[in-house]
């Protein structure tokens, strides 16, 4: 199977992939033929629906929110093709060797796809209402509203420094330092 | 120091006497001319000598233990462990010139220790472990616990065998198979050893749960191989075949996973029994605790892993059970845990230095050091090579450093000493060497390694553990990484770690929870509520203690930026009602807190003092009224515990002081009314009986009411007319009043009177009512204290004012460090009080303790 999509993907394609995103040769093959799955149409992009088909990722809680920033960050048009696929996968890999990092998987790069996560209308800000949004998809249930707002405002009072009552990246990165995101946000990549 | 020293000498020559005396007594009984008379009392040792040995043991060992502690350089430079074998050394030697060795109770035997004292420890340890890192490096510590336990035990064993046809041993012969059954039993990390030592080093997390996840999981493999070896030896070196080998790797498996699965099996049932347990809290504990025992004794009767089984029988009973059981019987748990653990290993230790002391020695250098040498050199070898085999499919990898501490801090302990003790001489003829051996292994690791690793541990810098504080936004990034990342896998299909726990999660939550579980959760991530909850109660006991100026409040300096500031309010008289003016105050993130309150509160402190001093002074002085206030309580009350006598009690003694001067003076707006129509603005309730009883009440023990107190007061409740038609029921028969709204009358009066002299709690009042009233929930009642999860209600303030305004412990506080000034001898205003308060206090002093402990 993975002879039969590599023909496929174009040579030139695969050495240009392999140098920007630091994948190795193995792996970017197997990563196709692993996007040549879900692209189950055969169309050359994935849509919402074919990452959403994913039970794993149907039933995360923060699934759809994912895809939204994949397809509208990495993506366009709500497609994504591989060339875009791989740039979002490159910021999962390791980056503790110093040879193995590019521009993609930086710890800031990856501290940016999170804060991301939250902060939808690309203001470099994570606002009330925003925070609010993810702390209901993570909680849900039937939480109490009221209980809610209390969580995001003390979270925002945790964060906050200047006052603002919104959380820039550097405020952001800054409370994340204690963790460890650079192990937790990187994946092994089988090759 | 001093003191512990001699009880210690004191009891331990109590114990000489006794015994002396008891001989005495059992040859005079036996003279057989003495005619039989009554005894008035008689002495009877021989009735109590064993338990009464152990007794004595514990005692000596806590004593031990408290004097340890009670000087800091001695342990700050010695491990404890040491120090206890020291101990034990000393008391053994004493026993031995006393020639009480003889005696059963005072040596260790091994069935004592496995039976006894070795599963309290495997089940604080398993019952603490902390899943996440024990999962994330499971591959790892298995490798190490399997297969570098199986190399050492090898490599060990062959290589001293070897030994024996150099002129090293002096002579002595070795068999091939003994050696092995000891290298079986000294090649096995040591779980006690390992708990004593790295708790006291702090070293990361990933760091700690390797070792000690090793030191646990190797149990099953030490076991294995230790009887594997031991029958062989038993059946001789010709007759073994190959058959036998093979049943010997097979038992492993049995051993291993049939420990692991009778524990789960007696964790799932212990669990599933705790569901039922709601009306008979008191033995939650118990059930925890019986059922983990019997797990290890079960396996042990199969003989399969017990230290497996009781290990995962914790870790399962910890996911469910704490749910299940209330907030005390979790705490109890955690705590008898805590304490059976600690004794023991005091104990075993003790024991180790006392058993040392014996006459079935035989020292043989060349072999002793041979064998010291021998462990540390395959166990750096063998971490070596593991840890870089592991590091293949680690994300995290291990370092050189790392690699060395997890070899430095391969301790041999008790567990090798027990198996030593119980090898059969009449199989292993060396038995005696070996158990010197072991001694000399044991002693060396826990000594010299023992007390150098801490040192080692910041010389090279090892990442230590931080202990730090949750913070929502640490817990909630987290979550969410965790759960991108299980995505991203998933698409990327990788299926690496992230989604194999997602899965276990999920079907955590949708098959065992709901088996397992009273109430089965509804929200999807308990654990982001409760980190909250615990964020919450930590800030309120932090703002507690800083009040009292016990903590400086740097640390909380960066949760009030985000609170509305007090003097953003707006002001009070373009209002005419009190809930208007908070409605139309209350900003739209409310955060209440106290911290941000309690800076600007600077300037009052020197006004408090002044005037704590001026009531001290001009009050009258106290009367023995505790006893009148207890026995109204067991008249009235029905369900009174101490704590709530002890809330009762320090509650009267504020109202009382207080009340009267302020009802005197501000009638009909007095603050029980402005309290009532902020919560129940659109409910009429009235205090009109109440008003004559209250002017009626107070004789006038104020000639001098603090006139700065007076206007405060007045200033704060002036604007707050209260239309009077509205007040038409009696407060006393008014039920209605709901649980909340009656909070806030105590609150009332405790912000108040506390305001006048300590700082923190003069704002509750006014911060309570902004957060109930924007919740609108003062008709719910608060929180259930049983409810295993989290509110119902939302977290409002009164969450964070349960919490310190009704903490026994702070009432205690507060009762003892302000001397009670005022007599009481008005039952009219108690017996309202009382009325009123008897639920919320009891609701309230329930849910506060909880907090408390559970921190």
């Amino acid at each position: 199977m993975g002879s039969n999509a590599s023909i496929m993907l174009q040579q030139e394609d695969l050495q240009n992939i392999c140098q920007q995103t630091g994948f190795t040769g193995k792996q970017v093959q197997r990563l196709y033929s692993r996007f040549k799955l879900l692209d189950k149409r055969d169309c050359g992009y994935l849509t919402r629906e074919d990452l959403l088909i994913i039970p794993e990722v149907n039933i995360n809680p923060l699934g759809e929110r994912l895809i939204d920033v994949i397809m509208e960050d990495y993506g366009e048009n709500n497609q994504i093709n591989f060339k875009q696929f791989m740039y979002l996968l490159a910021k999962f890999r390791q980056g503790k060797i110093k040879s193995s990092i590019t521009n993609y998987n930086t710890r800031e790069s990856k501290l940016r796809f999170l804060f991301d996560m939250y902060d939808r209308n690309h203001d470099m800000k994570i606002d009330r209402t925003e925070l609010l949004d993810v702390l209901k998809m993570m909680v849900g249930g039937n939480i109490h509203e009221d209980q809610i707002a209390t969580i995001a405002d003390h979270t925002i009072g945790e964060l906050d420094k200047d006052g603002d009552k919104s959380i820039t990246f550097e405020e952001f990165c800054k409370t994340l330092e204690r963790i460890d995101a650079d192990d937790k946000m990187s994946m092994k990549f089988l090759s | 120091m001093y003191q512990n020293k001699h009880s210690i000498f004191l009891i331990i020559l109590l114990g000489f006497i006794i015994h002396k005396y008891y001989c005495k007594e059992q040859t005079y009984e036996h003279k057989p001319n003495k005619p039989l008379r009554f005894h008035v009392a008689e002495f009877n040792f021989d009735h109590v000598s064993d338990v009464y040995a152990i007794t004595l043991w514990i005692l000596l060992g806590s004593l031990a233990k408290i004097g340890f502690h009670l000087s800091h350089r001695l342990t700050e430079k010695f491990p404890e462990s040491c120090l206890l074998i020291i101990l034990g050394l000393i008391v053994g030697g004493l026993l031995y010139v006393t020639h009480l060795t003889e005696q059963k109770a005072y040596v260790l035997n091994s069935d004592t220790f496995f039976l006894f004292l070795l599963p309290p420890i495997i089940l604080e340890a398993g019952y603490f472990m902390p899943n996440r890192p024990f999962f994330d490096n499971l591959g790892t510590i298995l490798l190490l616990a399997i297969v570098n336990t199986l190399f050492n035990t090898i490599c060990i064993g062959l290589t001293l065998w070897g030994f024996q046809f150099t002129p090293l041993y002096g002579g002595t012969q070795f068999e091939m198979l003994p050696c092995l059954v000891f290298a079986a039993l000294i090649s096995a990390v040591d779980p006690v050893a390992v708990l004593a030592t790295f708790s006291e080093i702090h070293v990361n997390d990933m760091l700690y749960i390797v070792v000690f996840g090793e030191s646990l999981l190797n149990d099953a493999v030490s076991v294995v191989l230790y009887r594997m070896f031991a029958s062989f030896a038993n059946i001789g070196q010709p007759n073994i075949i190959v058959m036998d080998i093979v049943l010997g790797c097979l038992s492993f498996f049995v051993v291993a996973l049939g420990g692991v699965l009778i524990g789960i099996i007696f964790g799932v049932i212990g669990c599933f029994t705790t569901k039922f347990t709601e009306h008979t809290p008191v033995l939650e504990p118990l059930i925890v605790l019986v059922y983990a025992y019997l797990a290890y004794l079960t396996s042990e009767m199969v003989s399969v892993s017990g230290i497996l089984a009781i290990t995962f029988c914790g870790m399962v009973m910890k996911q469910y059970v704490s749910f299940n059981i209330s907030k005390k019987s979790d705490a109890t748990t955690e705590y008898v845990l805590k304490m059976l653990s600690s004794i023991m290993e005091t104990i075993i230790f003790m024991f180790m230095g006392l058993s040392t002391v014996s006459d079935s020695h035989s020292w043989n250098t060349g072999f002793v050091f041979m064998t010291i040498l021998l462990c540390l050199v395959f166990r750096v070898i063998g971490i070596a090579i593991f840890a870089n085999i592991a590091n293949c499919w680690r994300l995290l990898e291990l370092t050189r450093i790392d690699m060395l501490i997890m070899s430095y801090g391969g301790l041999r302990g008790a567990i090798a000493f027990a198996l030593a003790l119980v090898l059969d001489e009449a199989k292993i003829a060396r038995k005696k060497e070996f158990v010197t051996a072991t001694i000399a292994v044991v002693f060396f690791t826990v000594f010299i390694q023992g007390i150098t690793i801490g040192p080692l541990v910041k010389l090279l810098n090892v990442r230590r553990k931080q202990i730090e504080e949750p913070t929502m936004s640490a817990k909630l990034t987290n979550r969410m990484m965790d759960h991108v990342m299980t995505c991203l896998e998933e698409i990327s299909g990788s299926g690496g770690s992230n989604s194999l726990r997602d899965r276990v999660r999920n079907l955590d939550r949708n098959y065992f929870k709901r088996w397992l579980l009273r109430e089965p959760p509804d929200r999807k991530d308990i654990k982001l509520l409760q980190t909250f909850k615990k964020i919450n109660t930590l800030t309120a006991m932090r703002v507690h203690d800083t009040a009292r100026g016990l903590v400086p409040s740097a640390s909380t300096a960066t949760v009030q930026q985000g609170i509305p500031e007090h003097h953003h309010l707006r002001s009070h008289s373009a209002y005419g009602n009190v809930s208007e003016l908070i409605a139309a105050n209350l900003p739209e993130n409310t955060v209440p807190d106290l911290m941000s309150y309690e800076n600007h509160e600077g300037e009052h402190h020197h006004n408090d003092a002044e005037m704590h001093h001026f009531l001290d002074t001009n009050l009258y002085s106290a009367r023995p009224r505790a006893a009148i206030h207890l026995r109204n309580q067991d008249e009235t009350g029905s369900s009174d515990d101490g704590t709530h006598a002890r809330f009762e009690k320090s509650y009267h003694h504020r109202d009382q002081r207080y009340l009267p001067t302020r009802l005197e003076r501000e009638l009909p707006h007095g603050p029980k009314t402005i309290s009532k129509t902020v919560h129940n603005a659109n409910r009429p309730i009235a205090l009109k009986n109440l008003s004559p009883k209250h002017t009626r009440s107070p004789p006038t023990t104020h000639q001098q009411p603090n006139p700065r107190s007076r206007s405060r007061s007045i200033a704060a409740h002036q604007h707050s007319p209260i239309p009077s038609g509205q007040r038409t029921k009696s407060i006393s028969k008014d039920s209605r009043i709901s649980p909340l709204a009656s909070t806030h009358i105590e609150n009332e009066g405790t912000g108040r009177t506390a305001a006048e002299r300590s700082r923190p709690w003069r704002h509750l009042s006014i911060t309570e009512e902004t957060g109930a009233s924007s919740s609108k929930t003062a008709n719910i009642p608060l929180a259930n204290g049983n409810d295993p999860n989290l509110h119902h209600i939302p977290l409002t303030v009164a969450d964070f004012g349960g919490t310190y305004t009704k903490s026994p412990e702070y009432m205690g506080e507060y009762a003892t460090t302000t001397k009670p000034e005022e007599p009481s001898s008005r039952p009219d205003v108690r017996d309202i009080f009382n009325k009123q308060s008897k639920d919320v206090s009891e609701q309230q002093d329930d849910g506060s303790t909880e907090s408390i402990t559970r921190l």
